[in-house]
């Protein structure tokens, strides 16, 4: 394949053909928030913060996912693109639960980076039932506390292109979606063992490890 | 005016359990042509010079999309015929398929010759199982015929979800998947279903398809207006004496489906494509219904006076909020946050901050939804704003009323309280 | 790139999971943990993949449900027909809520989307048969058949 040219935020780039926006940027050092893309992995495209202006297209286009064209004139940070981000993680702050605010690991939460980042502060959105399920403690190697998830997938895909266990799932539909292991009931000990590959890449504080006893 | 049947031509006049009364009428006549004297590029050629287009929606050219995969190399390409018909108010594909289902097969057989297809499937809407079996016996009947030599058809009944209607959401459901929507590119005539060149055409195009075959597409696109040729199979409900099914030349007006045929009187609005409709005021009847102004599925939704438009929308809300996928952030949160807020007018619990929140969630999920649902999701939230925007004002200002003079108690005692 | 074990099998293999979890679901009433895994042993998927296609359908009932599934539909042009006076007549005649099933088993009871029935609106489906342009007054009538 060659390169193509394309526009990103005014500037010239050239690019191999069939990268996607995200590379492009990002190789030319071009930020592009996400939440839900594992660098080398086939994209997801659910969380929706990568999106840019591309000339043209009546919709915005998930820069992870949306390949280059030739002559492609992006817009990556224009008003438009922020104030559609700022939206969408204030709608992702919304219906999230959790302590976040007292978490020493708040620091650590990219969706908590993002808002700070973007500079959206408390959401003023309700939504009728908050997301809440109770914290799980019971596997040794992962606590999950799923009222922080925000369904980017990432330990789905992890658990299941990476570490070939699969033992994680997407579940029900719509806003009730959750992540579900087994029959949606606890991470056993037998199902998931200590790769912790999931921690790594949860975004918020969703998954960690359990405090050693 | 009257209507102008040809989709519907046969309906009503064979007996959709027998293809022998289907052949009386000159069915299956377009397919031995198309298979015996057409080459699949001649086939495409008729059908993109008609200027057919796609009937569930989006409107694309027919022909242009079945060139795409024709064009593709590709081990195996698919045909499938979408009969998931979801969309709220809409019951047309039910009564085509109810009545005339050879017209749809042998729409089908073409569309396979047109693009190399060896599988076909049509994805039948589980709440229409009651169609499932005449179906398969209907293929039978074309199978014994000898006109599925080149294609298999095979019925495949969904299980209960509207977004199975988006075509990449069709596809995963076929592949037993979770039927949640796919970024696009790529797009199915290029990968799609197992990765392969697939088309995927809505019920009323392909039964268009042997009639162009027969009569030639000048005939074809004399009728309609610019961008939209031939006709459109309309369902009308709602605030009308006559609800139906109803065929009209593209470029009719809202008033002679609604008003002339339908019987509708002191309307107020008309909603038009199912829950992620337009929303139109009586003022607008005049309009005509074609792709360059609007279309969607159909559906047509009549509202008498009487109606209110923000209960109207809470209940498009709640319906798509039921349906969405929950794949992507702003429709899988946005609906949820519109339908509370939505909720809250409806209670009188409604501020002006609402208004603003509306209109920024609608315009957040337009641009950046990953499919047609959540992007949709905002048109009747911006149509209502646009054209009912006092009713908005008004149902605030009843809200402050509200509180001011009455005591806390009414809210206690109801579901007001969250 | 490479293909997980959920896409590497999708090719054709994971084809028939619909069908066959929808037969389960109709022979069975709903799908159970057993049924379930069953079905993820043929497929060669974890049982949380089968678990989340399951439970994203409306028509593969996860909880056992009563003989007999009613589905009102609550869309717009059921609405606009007052859709609410017949929910509210089922309530009274079984009993029970939107969601439930009846105590002797024999009906359960849902809200559903557009069932492409708004020409004989109000409707709703018990089973697989449609009813249309309901009353409230009539439906202990069709109640009664069942």
């Amino acid at each position: 394949m060659g390169n193509v040219n394309v526009n990103i935020d005014g500037r010239k780039i050239r690019v191999r053909e069939g990268s996607t926006i995200l590379e492009a940027a990002t190789a030319n050092g071009i930020t592009i928030p996400t939440l839900c893309h594992i660098k080398g992995q086939v994209p997801s495209g659910v969380c929706r913060v990568c999106v840019v202006e591309v000339e043209g297209s009546k919709t915005m286009m998930g820069a992870c996912h949306t390949p280059v064209a030739e002559g492609m004139v992006i817009h990556s940070k224009s008003p438009k693109v922020i104030a559609v981000r700022k939206v969408i993680v204030e709608l992702l702050l919304t219906a999230h639960t959790g302590d976040c605010v007292n978490d020493s690991n708040a620091e650590n939460c990219a969706l908590h980076n993002l808002a700070s980042d973007y500079e959206v502060g408390a959401p003023h959105f309700n939504v009728r039932n908050p997301r809440f399920y109770p914290a799980e403690e019971s596997n040794p190697y992962v606590k999950r506390d799923m009222s922080k998830c925000i369904l980017c997938r990432k330990c789905v895909k992890v658990c299941g292109e990476v570490v070939r266990k699969d033992v994680l799932s997407i579940g029900y539909r719509g806003f009730k979606s959750k992540v579900v292991s087994g029959f949606d009931e606890a991470l056993t000990a037998e199902a998931c063992r200590d790769c912790l590959k999931c921690i790594e890449h949860c975004p918020t504080g969703a998954l960690s490890a359990p405090a050693r006893v | 005016m009257a209507e102008k049947r040809i989709v519907l031509s046969k309906c009503g006049s064979i007996d959709p359990q027998d293809i022998g009364t289907y052949i009386a009428k000159g069915g299956f006549s377009a397919f031995i042509k198309a298979r015996d004297k057409m080459k699949p590029q001649a086939i495409i050629a008729e059908v993109k010079k008609s200027g057919l287009t796609g009937r569930g929606g989006a409107g694309f050219n027919t022909g242009l999309k079945w060139e795409l995969a024709r064009n593709a190399k590709a081990k195996a390409k698919y045909l499938l015929c979408n009969a998931d018909e979801g969309e709220v108010g809409t019951f047309k594909d039910k009564y085509i398929l109810s009545n005339d289902p050879f017209g749809l097969i042998e729409g089908m057989c073409i569309a396979g010759l047109a693009i190399g297809a060896q599988q076909a499937f049509i994805y039948l809407r589980n709440e229409y199982h009651f169609l499932y079996d005449p179906l398969v016996r209907a293929v039978g009947q074309v199978r014994e015929k000898g006109y599925l030599k080149h294609m298999d058809i095979q019925v495949f009944e969904g299980a209960g979800a509207y977004i199975c209607g988006e075509e990449s959401a069709l596809m995963n459901s076929i592949e037993g998947m979770r039927g949640e929507s796919r970024y696009k590119p790529p797009y199915p005539p290029t990968r799609g279903l197992w990765g392969l060149p697939t088309i995927i055409n809505n019920v009323e195009t392909l039964m268009n398809v042997p009639h162009i075959i027969n009569n030639g597409a000048a005939w074809f696109s004399a009728i309609g207006t610019g961008r939209s040729k031939g006709t459109k199979v309309f369902s009308v409900s709602g605030d009308v004496s006559r609800p139906g099914v109803y065929e009209l030349e593209m470029g009719s007006t809202l008033r002679e489906l609604v008003v002339g045929l339908a019987g509708a009187d002191d309307l107020k609005a008309v909603q038009i494509g199912g829950a992620t409709g337009n929303i139109l005021p009586a003022s607008m009847l005049n309009t005509p219904l074609s792709h360059e102004t609007y279309l969607g599925s159909g559906a047509v939704v009549a509202l008498n006076s009487g109606r209110d438009i923000i209960d109207v929308v809470q209940n498009d809300m709640h319906f798509l909020n039921d349906e969405s996928c929950g794949k992507c952030t702003p429709c899988r949160e946005g609906t949820e946050v519109m339908l509370e807020i939505f909720g809250r007018l409806a209670r009188g619990e409604g501020h002006e901050g609402d208004i603003n929140s509306l209109d920024a969630l609608a315009r957040t999920m337009a641009v950046s939804s990953l499919c047609g649902l959540g992007q949709a999701a905002a048109v009747p939230v911006l149509d209502s704003l646009r054209y009912f925007y006092n009713d908005y004002i008004d149902r605030i200002n009843q809200s402050h009323f509200l509180r001011s003079y009455l005591s806390g108690e009414l809210f206690k005692s109801e579901e007001g309280i969250r | 790139m490479v293909p997980s074990k959920k896409e590497a099998l999708s090719e054709n293999g994971r084809a028939g999971l619909l069908p066959a979890l929808k037969d389960r679901a109709g022979r069975e009433g709903s799908l159970n943990r057993e049924s379930m895994s069953g079905l993820a042993g043929q497929y060669h998927l974890p049982l949380n993949e089968v678990y989340g296609v399951s439970t994203f359908y409306a028509f593969l009932p996860v909880l056992p449900t009563g003989k007999n599934i009613i589905r009102v539909c609550r869309c717009l042009p059921c609405h606009l027909k007052d859709a609410q006076a017949v929910i509210g007549s089922i309530k009274k005649e079984l009993g029970i809520a939107p969601g439930e099933t009846s105590r002797d088993g024999k009906f359960s009871f849902e809200l559903v989307s557009c069932i492409g029935a708004c020409d004989q609106a109000p409707a709703m489906m018990i089973n697989d048969k449609l009813y249309g342009d309901l009353t409230p007054a009539g439906i202990a009538e069709i109640l009664k058949s069942y």
